[in-house]
């Protein structure tokens, strides 16, 4: 009985101090960050960018935190550098999974990206590409997915608009002899002729080119009525530059790399019909855009590097926060597979600067593709292609 | 495609660009020639010469001719601390060639480093326009930036020639260039002769980098990947025979930029690569011109050193 007795009082108080324990922990969860990562170029020739477009993603997590975080638990973000450079990106995605121990995180860069595919695969921690847009993304399997539009989407939208709704019948591709121009070349032309057109120059320049005379009097000698350029941010305005002087006067396409307002700057009159695309919204198709290019210029005193870029790194957080919210919600545990099931149930997110978001189940995800052209000295919207 | 026009649009653009690639080569062919230093922090003297102008003119908005004095004024100044505090202390320790080649390719990414931080990575002009108004010559376009170009390398050309023949410093480099230990036993002061080779490269970069970057867009390692034709140049045109960069770069240029008519253009850069191959396999001292040329230019060349030097055996335009 003795023995009865003392057993119930020891049952209680071990009873009573597992409930504490069981308050205490339930409290403590209740402040428990929900964490992810962030691994992007904050040193290195690529900092610029990387830096921008880590600050956009540290307004975003702050502005979910104060609007009350995931269900009152607050995120947070764990950034690390990679240098854009793959082995310093390998470092960071391991420390992030071994020592952060987070379900996802945040990279970009190509290469970066490419590297760091194989660490999160063996993990089972989901890597979210937001930037990279090689096509080669979407075969890195299945823990990691790009919440960006990969390399083919603007080249085939801009293509196929200007065979069916600007009727050019005859096209000249003039491109960067490296990996991007030339599968992006491939993809024009593609494109081009499959909407009932013809690619009458198909030409390469080498990547150190300074002069581009040759490769233009053969577009010239071919007589199309609509030109693609297909080079890099350093190039393009110069072989515009070049083409308006041998003159080549018809219009001229080329993808996101040249639609920024350097070009106009650069080019004067000369930028006059240049089409270039857009990947994002700009401030002229969303307030929240305007406003968030204000509070760049207001706090930081300038635009960011990159502007479209850091729209899609700002809602990257908004991404992550409304899965945890979803895994939160079913009380699953914060588990990268977990992660990706919830990501792949969710599908589409409404995003703050970049308009839906839609992940497909190969991997790529689809984004509406704006055709901005420069007129009267300004670059203004022709077309939105979805 | 091969009409009259097309070869006279392609050889007049071609001359036209050469302008700022014969500067490159000429003046590392002059340090290579002069101070036996094969020297690849030219890079960054080309880089510091690019981001004054810019400076001075795009960031500060003050006229070109600033830009201009601000990119020779740099550019001669980086040459200057090169020689003084880098090559002339290498030599003081009696550093081996590699050892001071290493030296000026970790001075060249250094400074392409220390540009992208202050300035970025995105590409930069020195005018924010890059577009130049076009003349029409027959058929040809010939635009604003040709002739001033033209001018500007061939004047700075004759400059250097005028320099090196006639004038006792320009006289002394030929002398320090064929025999830096004898020229110095004739009461040569070496140093001082290496740190004037480094200056007119300085200006002859300053002049070629202007050019450029009135015409392109320039990032903190574009630099590094002109360098390649100048060196291309002068090991074709035979190491240390000045002139023959010169004449190399132009003739390179126009081959590079011809050979578009005739191969696919995605050739076009690896020619370059082609004849650079080809030159160290079957020609390591240079492309020579015939012997009675050679002749002619020994005699333009010649060096008179003086009465003291007479007896000094006379350096040739051709001898590296």
């Amino acid at each position: 009985m003795k023995q009865t007795r003392s057993f119930t009082r020891r049952s209680a108080l071990l009873a009573g101090t597992a409930a504490l324990a069981l308050v205490g922990a339930s409290s403590a969860q209740a402040q428990e960050a929900l964490r992810f990562g962030m691994a992007m170029p904050l040193s290195g020739g690529q900092a610029t960018y990387g830096q921008d477009q880590v600050k956009a993603a540290e307004w975003a997590v702050a502005e979910i935190n104060q609007k009350g975080g995931v269900n009152g638990k607050k995120l947070e973000m764990i950034v690390l550098d990679t240098r854009a450079d793959p082995q310093a990106g390998i470092q960071a995605a391991n420390r992030l999974i071994s020592v952060e121990k987070v379900p996802a995180f945040v990279s970009a860069w190509s290469a970066v990206v490419k590297a760091i595919a194989p660490v999160a695969n063996d993990n089972k921690v989901v890597q979210l590409s937001v930037g990279a847009n090689s096509a080669d993304i979407a075969k890195l399997g299945d823990y990691t997915y790009t919440t960006f539009p990969l390399a083919d989407v603007d080249i085939t939208a801009v293509a196929r608009y200007a065979a069916t709704q600007m009727g050019k019948k005859k096209a000249a591709v003039i491109y960067i002899n490296n990996e991007t121009g030339t599968v992006a070349a491939q993809i024009y032309r593609d494109v081009f002729t499959k909407a009932g057109g013809q690619v009458v120059a198909y030409e390469a320049y080498d990547p150190k080119a300074s002069d581009w005379t040759g490769p233009l009097l053969k577009v010239r000698a071919a007589q199309p009525d609509m030109i693609h350029i297909q080079g890099l941010v350093a190039d393009t305005p110069q072989v515009i530059a070049q083409m308006r002087q041998l003159g080549l006067t018809q219009p001229v396409s080329s993808y996101s790399a040249v639609y920024n307002p350097k070009l106009i700057e650069q080019l004067g009159k000369a930028a006059e019909g240049v089409i270039a695309t857009s990947l994002a919204p700009g401030v002229t198709d969303s307030p929240a855009v305007a406003a968030y290019v204000e509070r760049w210029k207001k706090e930081v005193g300038r635009e960011p590097n990159g502007l479209p870029y850091t729209q899609y790194l700002y809602d990257a957080p908004y991404i992550v926060a409304a899965v945890y919210k979803s895994m939160d919600d079913k009380k699953l545990p914060m588990t990268g597979e977990n992660f990706r099931k919830e990501m792949l149930a969710m599908r589409s997110f409404d995003l703050p600067l970049t308009g839906k978001l839609t992940i497909n189940d190969d991997h790529t995800v689809n984004k509406p593709v704006y055709l901005m052209e420069v007129k009267d000295g300004k670059w203004t919207q022709k077309a939105v292609v979805n | 495609m091969l009409t009259f026009d097309t070869i006279a649009q392609v050889l007049w653009t071609s001359l036209a660009t050469s302008s700022y690639l014969v500067l490159f080569a000429v003046a590392f062919a002059l340090v290579l020639k002069v101070n036996q230093i094969f020297n690849f922090a030219q890079a960054a003297v080309m880089t510091i010469a690019f981001y004054s102008a810019h400076a001075v003119v795009s960031m500060a908005g003050q006229p070109g001719v600033l830009g201009f004095l601000a990119a020779l004024g740099s550019a001669m100044l980086a040459a200057a601390i090169l020689e003084i505090f880098g090559f002339r202390s290498l030599r003081r320790r009696r550093a081996s060639q590699m050892f001071v080649f290493i030296f000026t390719l970790i001075v060249s990414e250094l400074v392409a480093y220390l540009a992208m931080l202050i300035f970025g990575t995105w590409p930069t002009t020195i005018f924010p326009s890059l577009f130049w108004p076009v003349s029409l010559v027959g058929n040809v376009a010939v635009s604003a930036w040709d002739v001033p170009a033209l001018g500007a390398m061939l004047g700075s050309l004759a400059l250097l020639f005028v320099f090196l023949r006639y004038s006792q410093p320009g006289r002394f480099m030929i002398a320090v260039a064929d025999n830096p230990d004898l020229a110095e036993l004739y009461g040569i002061e070496k140093n001082r002769i290496y740190l004037y080779a480094m200056l007119i490269a300085g200006l002859l970069i300053g002049v070629g980098m202007f050019l450029y970057g009135s015409r392109a867009q320039v990032q903190a390692t574009t630099s590094i990947e002109l360098m390649l034709f100048a060196i291309a140049a002068t090991i074709i045109g035979g190491i240390g025979n000045v002139w023959g960069a010169a004449l190399t770069a132009i003739v390179l240029g126009v081959v590079q930029n011809g050979s578009v008519l005739f191969i696919p253009s995605e050739w076009q850069g690896f020619l370059l690569y082609v004849f650079l191959f080809l030159a160290i396999v079957f020609f390591p001292n240079g492309v020579k011109l015939p012997e009675r040329k050679r002749g002619l230019a020994r005699k333009v060349a010649s060096v008179d050193l003086g009465e003291g030097a007479a007896a000094a055996k006379p350096a040739t335009a051709g001898e590296g």
